[in-house]
């Protein structure tokens, strides 16, 4: 049996303060890095993997540093990510309010803080729909968040919605990126229903 | 008939082409292949020609667009025809934010639905939608007509200077200083004018038309002496 998580990362923090944490879980890989998108992919050997749902995310970093620690996905929870493109308003006030309910974040990013935050819902039970409804309401700032978890895959858009979006879904899969450049070379998008996510709505896929 | 297959050629080659054309060029008819959402095809035409894209376009697709015709026969990503001065551009598919941004002319059509923000800040182009728009359509318009066969997003019209809007379905909220007006005679039968330009059938009866109150960017007598 897998040793808990907390046992695991005080060890690591007594032996190897070296290493760092970047995802968890018993089904979720995640890989970070820096460099030029297409080196990072050839590095981990990204085209060779398999699995039912992948999230790949190239960072513009507009309010904290750019290093592997600050890259997305964030993981904060096990076989939990969240890739977000935008900006929260309200981050160090959430970061407070998390820190008070016993979280522990790892650097000074704002979705990093929606990471922690929607683990949070989760862990209270939420289910995935549920915990990005209360996001709507209780993140304030710009975005468009998506999300994996074991079996499921989200999307949401704030309100305001000046973060772009598109999906695509066919029998088969279905798929979201910012624009649909990154879709085109899907297999059978020729065939997909495609459309723009609305602005407050929150898109939920589980695996059957 | 010139084919360009932007799996061959880069958007850069393929405007550049556009671009060197004179107004009297017997090159009158092009067709895009394999556009695969790439950015600005297509932009700053000034010859009368028709391009063609066959497939999904990506942001600014016929961005200020003079005298041409384009036609995307696909989805279109965000300011598709922004900026436009003359001359039709047409989306058989759905259009993304900010259709028609800033438009001073011409007439753009989308077949499908256009997403938020659709004609922000139009000085002056006509904008036929013959599905629903998104929040915001017609933000600051200042000249020019809107149109929308089915609904409109909550803020339609906010601070409108004096373009026109018209919407079929309903619309879910206006802006500041966007009210409903009277349908008379003769906006019935510019209206009836833009859907036939247009090539989208509507029942003319049912659209009601929203415009300016004027109370946000008039000067007020009663406001004299804030000065």
């Amino acid at each position: 049996m897998a040793k808990p998580e907390a046992e695991i990362r005080a060890w690591l923090a007594r032996h190897r303060s070296d290493i760092r944490v970047m995802g968890y879980g018993q089904l979720m890989e995640v890989y970070k890095d820096m460099g030029r998108p297409a080196e990072v992919m050839e590095r981990y050997g990204v085209a060779t993997m398999g699995g039912s749902h992948a999230i790949g995310h190239t960072r513009m970093a507009t309010e904290s540093a750019v290093t592997t620690e600050h890259s997305h996905p964030f993981t904060a929870a096990a076989d939990m990510c969240l890739v977000h493109n935008g900006s929260l308003s309200n981050h160090n006030n959430l970061r407070r309010w998390l820190r008070h309910r016993g979280f522990a974040f790892e650097t000074d990013n704002d979705s990093e803080v929606a990471a922690r935050y929607f683990a949070y819902r989760l862990g209270e039970g939420a289910s995935l729909a549920e915990a990005l409804e209360a996001g709507l309401s209780d993140l304030d700032g710009f975005y468009t968040f998506t999300m994996g978890t074991r079996d499921g895959f989200a999307v949401v858009r704030d309100g305001i919605a000046c973060k772009p979006a598109v999906l695509a879904e066919t029998d088969d899969w279905v798929a979201m990126a910012s624009e649909f450049r990154s879709l085109a070379n899907l297999p059978g998008v020729e065939r997909a229903a495609i459309w723009e996510p609305e602005p407050g709505r929150v898109y939920t896929w589980n695996l059957q | 008939m010139v084919t360009v297959d932007l799996a061959q050629t880069s958007v850069r080659d393929l405007n550049q082409r556009l671009h060197d054309l004179l107004p009297g060029t017997n090159q009158r008819l092009w067709r895009v292949v394999n556009p695969k959402g790439q950015h600005s095809i297509a932009v700053g035409l000034t010859a009368p020609i028709t391009v063609e894209v066959d497939g999904h376009a990506g942001y600014y697709c016929a961005g200020m667009n003079k005298a041409a015709s384009v036609v995307i026969r696909g989805h279109c990503g965000v300011g598709v025809g922004e900026n436009m001065m003359s001359g039709e551009v047409r989306v058989k598919g759905n259009a993304s934010q900010s259709a028609g941004a800033s438009g001073n002319g011409g007439l753009l059509v989308i077949e499908g639905d256009a997403s938020a923000r659709c004609g922000i800040s139009m000085k002056g182009v006509d904008i036929v939608v013959g599905g629903s728009v998104g929040h915001l359509s017609a933000f600051m318009a200042q000249t020019g007509h809107l149109v929308v066969c089915g609904d409109a997003g909550e803020g339609l019209g906010d601070s409108i200077y004096e373009a026109v809007i018209y919407v079929q379905g309903k619309a879910h909220g206006l802006g500041a200083d966007c009210v409903e007006k009277k349908m008379t005679p003769a906006h019935m039968k510019h209206l009836g004018g833009l859907l036939t330009r247009a090539g989208i059938k509507a029942d003319l009866e049912r659209f009601r038309r929203y415009g300016s109150a004027r109370k946000l960017y008039n000067f007020h007598v009663d406001h004299a002496d804030n000065y």
